[in-house]
């Protein structure tokens, strides 16, 4: 894999909700507890020391139950909520010196947002709002008409541009919300539990709608979600946010195979490890004496091979990117990865 | 001698209070007790409470009630001609558009008024069944000899709620921006919606001559503006959070933010108020009437001051049919704006 470009980077962030958050950030730093800085001072410890990289064309996916954290952390990146300390850096630049009127330019072409209330604007149409980020810069309906057309033609609303949102379904609405997003072309694309308002199975529509377009356009996004499997789906680069600081982040493969402590290995537990894992996880280096059965591709999932050895345990395959070997897969290690690892036994 | 004058002796203020005054004119308790040839009754049944009234029997160098509001009168008058000076000129205006609109609204033929307040009619409410009432209204109105009359009071109420949005929407909209400019104009707003109608006129007929027509107009707008303010003010301040945040996010300015998102949004109260502002000047130029505002209000005071019954209540029913076909046609449009953005 190529090194890539960090993009959006976070440095050392509070974030302390109260009267005087700079006197209690000092008692933060002081090693004070989120509980008992609400008991002391009553003020809430929002965020507590983040630091995050997130790279250029990846989705990073920051998880988190309610209450972590993770939609203020969010708010950070584009500064609708300002920081009591830190530092976030887009192309290296920290934005938290910029003015009104650079936050604007930023907000307006290099950094999109999608809602989980979709926050379409009731009063216009379908077109109109796909075209918001566009008429935010002065362009004129007939110039917009033409990049809303095309964006909602590529999720799925061609023809509805004349409708009121509220004359369209949840799931409908929401890929307005992600056409306006992308009508923006910004380069960087933060979705805020965008999909946790959806019943499952529109969720898994949109979730495979997004690994399209990213497929195709290779945004740097950064998305929220408080669902796991969701998580595990998108995720290049997965973040766990618990009471507002980071408990483990990294590939969502090494997560699951490595939970850092309880906490993430009560939250895998109940997760599908088969269709997660991937067999670039689980291969080894070391060549096998039993004859080779097939061959499979790194990002083939474990639910696959079992498929492919129908169920036979002595089977081992060849991993192949494109002609290359990579290393070999045997069902033996397939079946034990299938078993949550404890994190005293993994030490 | 009076409850108070221990008081005054143990604080010792006799001096400052000055001799009794036994130069000055009795009160009347006084006068009745000597006549009587009883001493003053001190039962405690009886004693007052410290007002300014039984202060002064104790002591003169306290006012009396009555020099209060005599001062309050002294010093209106007073500053009457200073206020005059700006107040005049700059509300001169309003005489002038009310002048013109009686003129107008009388004095076009009524072949030609009707079409017209029917084509607005049409124009702001889009329903049929609105204008045919309000057809139904007017030529009633006509057909008791009423015509003129109602074509004044309309007159009034168009230029003064006019006037009320005019600068009413752009206050509420100033209010919902800051929350410091909310709690200095809300006892403000307070006071205006319950001061009884008829104590606007009181210091307006000092200020101007009676036959002014900025005088009723004045005390029309002043009524009537509250509602508009407010809900002005409550319908941007109720709009989605969510929509506000996608707007921010967007990067769109403050101005694109109030006249692309919060206003549109914010119509449906709007209009609400703006239909409470028509209706609270209607209910003022009726009482207006006494300081010479033209319209069904003359007639409804006649009625009243000569007890000609009759022409009372077919001036007061007029009055309402007026307002049911007002109040209809500013639903009707508030409904059309609702329709368009059946909200989420």
């Amino acid at each position: 894999m190529t090194r890539k470009n960090v993009k959006v980077s976070i440095r050392h962030l509070y974030k302390i909700f109260g009267g005087d958050p700079k006197g209690a950030l000092a008692k933060v730093r002081e090693g004070m507890t989120k509980a008992e800085l609400l008991e002391q001072t009553s003020h809430v410890l929002g965020l507590q020391d983040i630091n995050v990289d997130m790279k250029e064309g990846e989705i990073t996916v920051i998880m988190g139950l309610s209450g972590s954290g993770k939609s203020t952390l969010i708010r950070h990146l584009n500064r609708l909520i300002e920081p009591t300390a830190g530092e976030v850096l887009v192309n290296g630049e920290d934005i938290l010196s910029w003015n009104d009127a650079q936050m604007r330019t930023l907000r307006r072409e290099s950094m999109s947002m999608v809602f989980q209330n979709f926050a379409l604007l009731p009063h216009r149409t379908v077109l109109e709002n796909a075209g918001m980020a566009l008429a935010t810069r002065g362009k004129a309906r007939r110039d917009y008409e033409g990049e809303a057309n095309k964006w909602l033609d590529r999720v799925g609303l061609a023809g509805q541009g004349e409708q009121y949102p509220h004359q369209l379904s949840g799931g409908m609405q929401q890929r307005v919300g992600i056409a306006r997003a992308l009508a923006s072309n910004s380069d960087i694309m933060l979705m805020d539990e965008a999909f946790s308002a959806l019943d499952p199975l529109i969720r898994t529509d949109m979730q495979n709608l997004l690994l399209e377009l990213q497929d195709e356009l290779h945004k740097t996004i950064i998305f929220i979600t408080h669902d796991l499997d969701e998580a595990l789906k998108l995720a290049d680069h997965l973040v766990i946010l618990k009471d507002g600081a980071v408990v483990q982040q990294g590939q969502p493969q090494e997560i699951l195979l490595n939970p850092a402590d309880p906490y993430i290995e009560e939250f895998v537990a109940d997760i599908n490890r088969a269709r997660v894992l991937r067999v670039r996880s689980v291969m080894t280096d070391r060549k096998p004496d039993a004859p080779i059965d097939g061959e499979v591709a790194p990002g083939d999932n474990l639910e696959s091979i079992i498929a492919l050895a129908e169920g036979n345990l002595d089977r081992v395959f060849d991993v192949k990117n494109e002609g290359e070997t990579l290393g070999y897969i045997d069902m033996k290690s397939v079946v034990q990865a299938l078993v949550p690892r404890r994190v005293e036994a993994a030490g | 001698m009076a409850t108070y004058d221990g008081l005054f002796d143990t604080l010792g203020l006799r001096d400052w209070c000055g001799t009794q005054d036994s130069g000055a004119p009795m009160s009347m308790a006084d006068l009745l007790a000597k006549s009587s040839g009883a001493v003053a009754d001190s039962s405690l049944r009886d004693f007052p409470f410290p007002s300014l009234d039984a202060l002064h029997e104790a002591c003169s160098a306290i006012p009396q009630s009555r020099d209060l509001t005599l001062g309050l009168e002294t010093g209106f008058l007073g500053i009457r001609d200073a206020l005059r000076v700006v107040v005049d000129p700059l509300t001169q205006p309003l005489s002038w558009a009310l002048e013109d609109m009686l003129w107008v609204m009388t004095e076009t033929p009524w072949w030609a008024m009707v079409p017209i307040l029917l084509v607005i009619t049409w124009v702001v409410g889009r329903s049929w069944k609105v204008v045919g009432f309000v057809a139904l209204v007017l030529a009633s109105l006509a057909f008791v000899d009423h015509y003129e009359v109602a074509m004044q009071t309309l007159a009034i109420i168009f230029v003064c709620a006019f006037i009320c949005v005019l600068l009413g929407v752009p206050i509420g909209i100033a209010m919902s921006r800051s929350d410091r400019l909310q709690s200095v104009l809300t006892p403000v707003l307070d006071m205006l919606q319950t001061l009884p109608p008829f104590v606007y006129l009181i210091p307006l007929i000092f200020l101007f001559s009676v036959t002014e027509p900025k005088l009723y107009g004045i005390a029309v707008i002043l009524y009537a503006i509250v509602p508009v303010v407010r809900l002005t003010n409550l319908g941007i301040r109720l709009v989605n959070p969510d929509v506000i945040e996608a707007a921010d996010a967007f990067g769109m300015t403050k101005s694109q933010k109030l006249f692309g998102v919060q206003i549109p949004l914010a119509l449906p109260n709007i209009m609400a108020g703006v239909n409470q502002t028509i209706m609270m000047s209607l209910a003022m130029v009726v009482i207006a009437s006494m300081v010479s505002a033209p319209g069904l209000g003359i007639l409804v005071l006649r009625g009243i001051r000569n007890l000609e019954l009759g022409v009372g209540l077919i001036a007061g029913l007029g009055i309402v049919v007026l307002a049911i076909a007002l109040d209809r046609v500013t639903k009707a449009s508030l409904a059309r704006i609702d329709a368009s953005q059946t909200s989420r």
